[in-house]
């Protein structure tokens, strides 16, 4: 018998991708594979300006060179990668953490959101970068600067939705915690993180795709000698535009790996796996 | 050997008469709207009660109030002789909704208690499968909530309460969820269980027969604002058998004074309606 329903649930879930069959992954790879191919040809016929256009393949080509031994300096690329990534990885992990905390706290109590509504509604839609030349002033060109950049960036986002999962949390989950003597921090951990885990990802998710903007125009401003945007900044004063390109490229890369693949793996390994999304 | 114990103990109520859970003048408004007029009453220790009323009457407010979950607006609610100031270990509760943790298997929502309380895990875990086989759940000690059935959560549920062992067991319509053939099985093992257990019990039901099978004491609300209009003791040993005439006469005594509450409720409602009209 077991047998038999696995075969009817196999044959409907092959089903209904077979219908739409290989035409979604298709389009979704030509869609960036022929822009490029035609960027490519009409580069290399000299229908475009070669100078302000140069083709993918020299493009790559010099991510390539930069990335080894014969860039200038060597390994340029791969710098310019950690660096950013460092910055983006402590700023946004500083405002999940401290997000999620303040998140909560306001959730919890009716009274801290009384006090604390007006002055994040009013921070909220500063744009981050604005915060930028004080904080340039106060700590200078540092680490620090676009790291606290990348902090504001992602933490209001995060108190925000933290906040509001803690409100469409069931209070009785609470009830229930609380009936069994659980302790301040057991409720937090065994019943408030999990409860908001949709949101925490979320969350995470919006705060990571505004952090990573953040940064590249902070290290625009504020970065001394590496990070993908000071990369691409100084790029610009030297008029080199194949690394121009090339950041953009490896920004949009390294983005989408971000937002995507890491996020989606640890969506994978928790709600989905509770079931909480097909509950919804 | 359950069966046995229980024709030892042919009486629970003969072990109780150190008052339990005491309310006194219990007064509950929601904003404006009276929900519970003024209910008074006294459970004894181990002893079973069941209450039962028409839905809406507060049946599940009296239970948080007990639980500690909310509080009463006029009166007080004494459990031990002390005031209940919130909920804590000694009460366990079941939710009409079952209310369990999504991101748990079976097995790790049924352990919680045990977990909180800081049993180790091996012993949680001991005690647990107890429960689960009990109700029923064997094999399922590693699905998640969300692939179970309402009438499996519900057990869980059930299961959850049981495993950790408070002194007061608090269940909102706790077999509300199941079938009916999956109800008399559990309501014929729990029975024996219960007697066992030594446990206070309050029970929600709006199932006359539930009621009369499983409780020492019957208590009916009237609608909303509620009051306690009767009590009905049940003077039959465990375990009860809804065919037995002396059951059914009990039940037949509930259901008179229920329908007659029901009735009147039913008629006021009406004549408001027509006054609104
Ligand atoms: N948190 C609440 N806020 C406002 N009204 C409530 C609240 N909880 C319950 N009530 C009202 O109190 C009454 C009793 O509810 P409840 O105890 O759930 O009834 P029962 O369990 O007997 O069906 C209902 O009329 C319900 O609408
Ligand atoms: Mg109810």
């Amino acid at each position: 018998m077991s047998v038999d329903t696995s075969g009817i649930r196999l044959q409907r879930y092959t089903r209904s991708p077979a219908s739409s069959g290989l035409a979604i992954p298709m389009a979704r790879i030509a869609l960036i594979l022929v822009p490029l191919v035609a960027w490519e040809v009409c580069s290399r016929l000299g229908l475009i300006n070669g100078f302000l256009f140069p083709a993918p393949s020299a493009i790559l080509n010099k991510l390539w060179v930069q990335s080894g031994p014969n860039g200038n300096p060597p390994y340029a690329i791969l710098w310019h990668v950690a660096d950013s990534m460092l910055r983006l990885l402590s700023g946004l992990s500083l405002a999940v953490i401290i997000g999620t905390l303040l998140g909560v706290g306001l959730g919890m109590s009716q009274r801290a959101r009384l006090v604390f509504q007006p002055i994040i509604s009013i921070l909220m839609p500063v744009p981050t970068l604005a915060w930028t030349p004080v904080l340039l002033l106060v700590m200078g060109i540092d680490n620090r600067t676009t790291i606290l950049v990348v902090f504001l960036a992602a933490v209001f986002e995060m108190i925000y939705i933290v906040a509001s999962g803690i409100e469409m949390l069931n209070v009785k989950m609470l009830w229930v915690a609380w009936s069994m003597g659980a302790s301040r921090r057991q409720v937090f951990w065994r019943v408030i993180i999990p409860g908001i885990f949709p949101c925490l990802i979320t969350g995470t998710r919006l705060g990571t795709g505004y952090a990573w903007r953040a940064l590249i125009a902070a290290e625009m401003l504020a970065a001394s000698s590496y990070g993908l945007g000071f990369m691409i900044y100084d790029a610009s004063e030297y008029m080199n535009i194949g690394v121009i390109y090339g950041g953009v490229m490896m920004i949009a890369a390294l983005g989408y790996l971000l937002e995507n693949v890491l996020v989606g793996k640890i969506e994978a390994a928790t709600i989905e796996k509770w079931g909480v999304l097909n509950e919804r | 050997m359950s069966v046995e114990t229980a024709k030892i103990l042919p009486l629970r109520d003969g072990a109780g008469t150190k008052p339990k859970i005491v309310a006194k003048n219990v007064q509950k408004y929601f904003g404006n709207v009276l929900a519970m007029e003024d209910i008074s009453c006294t459970i004894n220790e181990r002893e079973f009660v069941a209450i039962i009323g028409p839905s809406g009457c507060g049946k599940s407010t009296f239970l948080y109030l007990i639980a500690g979950f909310e509080k009463a607006s006029q009166g007080e609610l004494l459990i031990n002789n002390e005031l209940v100031v919130g909920p804590g270990p000694d009460r366990g509760v079941v939710f009409q909704e079952f209310v369990l943790f999504p991101w748990l298997t079976v097995l790790r929502n049924a352990t919680l208690g045990l977990d909180i309380k800081g049993v180790p895990r091996q012993e949680a875990e001991e005690r647990a499968r107890k429960w689960l086989r009990l109700t029923g759940l064997s094999g399922f000690e590693n699905a998640y909530p969300s692939s179970l059935s309402g009438g499996m959560k519900q057990r869980v549920a059930i299961a959850r309460a049981l495993s950790y062992d408070p002194e007061v067991l608090l269940l909102d319509e706790p077999f509300g969820a199941l079938d009916v053939q999956t109800k008399n099985y559990m309501i014929q093992d729990l029975q024996n269980l219960w007697v066992e257990a030594n446990r206070t019990i309050v029970m929600i039901t709006h199932s006359v027969s539930e009621a009369v099978q499983l409780a020492d004491r019957v208590l009916i609300l009237s609608s909303r604002p509620s009051r306690i209009i009767a009590d009905v003791a049940i003077k039959l040993p465990h375990p009860r058998d809804l065919r037995d005439p002396q059951v059914r006469r009990y039940e037949d005594e509930v259901t008179a004074l229920l329908s007659a509450e029901v009735d009147k409720a039913m008629k006021r409602e009406r004549q408001t309606f027509a006054g609104r009209s």
